[in-house]
């Protein structure tokens, strides 16, 4: 007998029970097992391992359960308000962006204008355009600053876990 | 037969479907339902891994939250099971690092009891005691077995996992899985051969 054939076997083996074997090949491992005792004593051993692996019985708490349900319930709610969150920031971002950019040619316009009829120096009338022009992005910053609120709500965990066993009760 | 193959084929594609479709959209309702339908398989697998029921209580519900952000990834293809060992299994090895152990044998806690619960059953008294016996040895012995061995018994066995499955939810070759199972079921030898049967 070839090496190759006991590396055959051994493949026959550990793939029977989980995967269709053809009859020529289901036969010839049969044929293979009555012929090397090695084989056939691996054979033997594997069977008996997978007997009394799969009678062990391992099981999780219902506490493990719920408590992983309530974590997992936790983190979909801050994952979700962190992405609305991210998508409010990139908006306000958008528009910030678009409206400095429109008025830029404006205010700078504006500036010359101003310091043309008042008569006023460069290094007055030029921050104060700059200030002007970054006004829109400012206003959107202390209006994001003023209506946010904690991304990450520690209560929310409790809250969940008080409300789903209140659910089952 | 074409089309026994397809109506065979068809919910089993629309079950992993729409757990792809639940992940995706992180609703809990999929997910609260695949915790319970998997829970003590997850916890099985690594509770075999770590050997120490806290810790792998602990990995449980990491998993958990890791199967829920990178959900978006898992795209219905393969069985969700062996998704979920692929990812219970990265979550053991990212503990691994962490703790930098020598092996998975150092997170055992030597003052634990035998981490499982043997089914006892059998016609006769005798038979019963003589199981259970037979079951403890095992469990005594499994947990002898280097991590890396036990981890591919307990999918080839427990999970009923193909070798291939068991190859690219570990990543190593097919081959390695054979030999890791060939050393195993070695190791496991002389209990098998000396045990009562």
């Amino acid at each position: 007998m070839t090496a190759r054939e006991h590396e055959r076997a051994l493949d026959l083996i550990m793939r029977r029970g989980t995967e269709e074997m053809a009859t020529p090949e289901s036969a010839w491992l049969n044929s293979h097992l009555s012929e090397c005792s090695e084989c056939a004593n691996f054979a033997a051993d594997f069977d008996s391992t997978g007997r009394l692996l799969q009678a062990v019985a391992v099981t999780a708490s219902p506490r493990l359960v719920m408590a992983t349900q309530a974590r997992v319930r936790a983190r979909a709610a801050e994952l979700q308000e962190r992405q609305s969150r991210t998508v409010l920031i990139a908006i306000s971002f958008c528009i910030g962006a678009m409206s400095s950019t429109l008025s830029a040619w404006l205010w700078w316009r504006f500036g010359g204008w101003v310091a043309q009829r008042l008569a006023l120096p460069p290094s007055i009338v030029e921050p104060g355009v700059f200030v002007a022009w970054m006004l829109p992005a400012v206003v959107i910053a202390v209006a994001m600053l003023a209506s946010s609120h904690p991304v990450i709500d520690r209560s929310l965990t409790m809250r969940i876990l008080e409300k789903q066993e209140g659910g089952r009760q | 037969m074409i089309a026994t193959a397809f109506s065979l084929l068809v919910p089993m594609e629309t079950e992993e479907a729409q757990i792809a479709r639940g992940l995706r959209g992180r609703d809990p309702e999929v997910l609260d339902a695949l915790i319970e339908q998997y829970q003590h398989r997850l916890l099985r697998y690594l509770l075999h891994l770590t050997g120490n029921r806290a810790v792998a209580e602990d990995l449980f519900q990491e998993t958990w939250l890791r199967v829920l952000e990178k959900g978006h990834l898992y795209d219905g293809r393969n069985r969700f099971v062996t998704w979920l060992m692929s990812i219970g299994h990265n979550v053991a090895i990212d503990y691994l690092r962490k703790r930098s152990p020598a092996s998975l044998d150092e997170m055992k806690d030597p003052e634990e009891g035998t981490p499982f619960e043997p089914e006892a059953s059998g016609p006769t008294p005798f038979d019963i005691a003589a199981e259970q016996q037979q079951h403890e040895r095992f469990n005594a012995a499994l947990e002898k077995v280097a991590p890396l061995f036990r981890e591919v018994l307990v999918l080839r066995f427990q999970e009923q996992m193909k070798l291939e499955e068991i190859a690219s939810l570990i990543r190593i070759p097919v081959a390695t899985v054979k030999t890791r199972i060939y050393r195993g079921v070695a190791a496991l030898r002389p209990l098998l051969q000396g045990g009562p049967q």
